[in-house]
C-alpha cells in the first residue's frame, strides 16, 4: 500500500491557494477513488490467490491425510476382524452364550474405540492458523468443553464481553496450545462418554477370551502394533 | 521502457501489483487452508477402506490361527481360500489414495471373503462402522 500512500501525497491543494478549492476537492475524490480502486485489486487478487493455493495443496493434504487414516484405522480393523473371526468360530461350535456375547460387546467396544479415534484424528490439524481457527473450534465441537451448570446467562455474557475484549490472548492461547487444546476437547470427550473403553482394556479382554477358548495366543500375534 | 520507472509506468502497473500483492497474501493462505481441508477429507475415507480391508486381514488371519492342524480336505481348500483373500490384501495398496484400481482390487477382496465365509460356512458379524459398509466412492 506504499504507493497508494506516495499517490496521496502528490499534489498538495493548499500551494494552489483557495481559487482552486473546488479542484483540491475533486483530487481528493480521486485519491478515494483510487484507493478503494486498489483496495479492491488487493482484494481480488486475495481470493484468486485463495484458490489457487487451496487448489495447489488440497489433493497433497487429501493424500496425507489418506495414509494416516488408514494406517491409524488398519489397526482397529484388524482387531475388529479377528474377534469377528472368534466370534464364528464360536457360533460354530456352540460355544457357550455368555462367550459370544462377551465377544460381541468387544466388538461394539473396538467400534467405539475406532469411531473416537477417527473424530480425533479428523479434527486435530498440524499447523494451526488463525484464519482457520473458528473452523477448527467448530470441528472440534467446543460444547464439551463449557460445564453445563455454566451455561447461566449472566455467565455467557460474561463470556461474551471477555472474547471480545480479548481476542488475542485467546488466539494465542488456542495457537501455542493446540494440542493442548484438542486434547482438552478428548478429555471432556472421554468425560463425556465415560463409558468408551480404551484399547488396553480391550486388548487384556481380548487376551483373556482367547485363553478362555483354549485357542493359541499366535492369533493376536498380528495385532501387536496396536 | 522499462528502465524508466515514470509515473506513467507506475500507474499502469499498479493494478497488476496490487493484485499480485493480495494474491500473495491469499496464496499462502489458500495453500494451508487447503492443506488441512484435504488432510480432513483424507483421513476420512483412508480411514473407511482400511477399516474394511483391516478386517478381511484379522477376520483371515485369525482363522488361519484357527484351522492350523486342520488336515482334512476341506480344511485345505479353506486355507487355500484365505491365503487367496491374505494375498490380494498385502498386494492391495490401501493406503495409497491415488491408487486407480482401488475399487476394481476392493471388488475383487470382497468376492474372495464371501467365498471364504461360505467355505467356512460362518457369517460372519463384522461391524464394519456404517459410513465404511456404504462405501461406493
Amino acid at each position: 500500500m506504499s504507493w497508494v500512500q506516495a499517490a496521496s501525497l502528490g499534489p498538495d491543494p493548499g500551494k494552489e491557494g483557495d481559487v482552486f478549492d473546488e479542484d483540491a476537492d475533486e483530487s481528493l475524490v480521486v485519491q478515494r477513488e483510487w484507493r478503494s480502486h486498489m483496495q479492491r485489486r488487493v482484494k481480488e487478487g486475495y481470493r484468486d490467490g485463495i484458490d489457487a493455493g487451496k487448489a495447489v495443496t488440497l489433493q497433497q493434504g487429501f493424500n496425507q491425510g489418506y495414509k494416516e487414516g488408514a494406517e491409524v484405522i488398519m489397526n482397529y480393523g484388524q482387531l475388529r476382524g479377528t474377534l469377528s473371526a472368534l466370534l464364528s468360530w464360536c457360533q460354530l461350535h456352540d460355544s457357550s452364550l455368555m462367550l459370544i456375547s462377551k465377544i460381541s460387546h468387544l466388538l461394539d467396544a473396538v467400534g467405539q474405540c475406532e469411531e473416537y479415534v477417527l473424530k480425533r484424528l479428523e479434527s486435530v490439524t498440524p499447523q494451526p492458523h488463525v484464519g482457520d481457527l473458528l473452523d477448527s473450534i467448530q470441528d472440534m465441537d467446543l460444547r464439551h468443553v463449557v460445564p453445563a451448570e455454566e451455561k447461566t446467562d449472566g455467565n455467557k455474557d460474561e463470556r461474551l464481553c471477555e472474547n471480545n475484549a480479548e481476542p488475542n490472548t485467546n488466539c494465542s492461547k488456542t495457537l501455542s496450545g493446540a494440542d493442548c487444546l484438542s486434547s482438552e476437547c478428548c478429555r471432556a470427550h472421554e468425560c463425556a462418554h465415560s463409558e468408551t473403553p480404551s484399547l488396553t482394556w480391550i486388548l487384556e479382554q481380548t487376551h483373556s477370551l482367547v485363553r478362555q477358548l483354549g485357542v493359541s495366543t499366535d492369533i493376536l500375534q498380528h495385532l501387536k502394533q496396536l | 521502457m522499462a528502465g524508466s520507472p515514470d509515473m506513467f509506468d507506475a500507474i499502469v502497473m499498479a493494478d497488476e501489483r496490487f493484485r499480485g500483492e493480495g494474491f500473495a497474501e491469499g496464496f499462502a493462505e489458500g495453500s494451508g487452508l487447503g492443506l488441512r481441508q484435504g488432510r480432513r477429507l483424507g483421513a476420512a475415507r483412508g480411514a473407511r477402506v482400511a477399516a474394511e480391508v483391516g478386517c478381511y486381514r484379522g477376520f483371515a488371519v485369525a482363522w488361519r490361527c484357527l484351522l492350523r492342524g486342520g488336515a482334512s480336505e476341506k480344511d485345505r481348500k479353506k486355507v487355500k481360500a484365505l491365503e487367496a483373500l491374505l494375498a490380494m490384501i498385502q498386494r492391495f495398496p490401501y493406503d495409497d489414495a491415488a491408487y486407480g484400481e482401488l475399487l476394481r482390487d476392493l471388488d475383487g477382496i470382497r468376492g474372495k471373503f464371501r467365498q471364504l465365509c461360505s467355505l467356512l460356512h460362518v457369517r460372519p458379524d463384522l461391524r464394519i462402522p456404517a459410513e465404511a459398509a456404504g462405501l461406493s466412492f
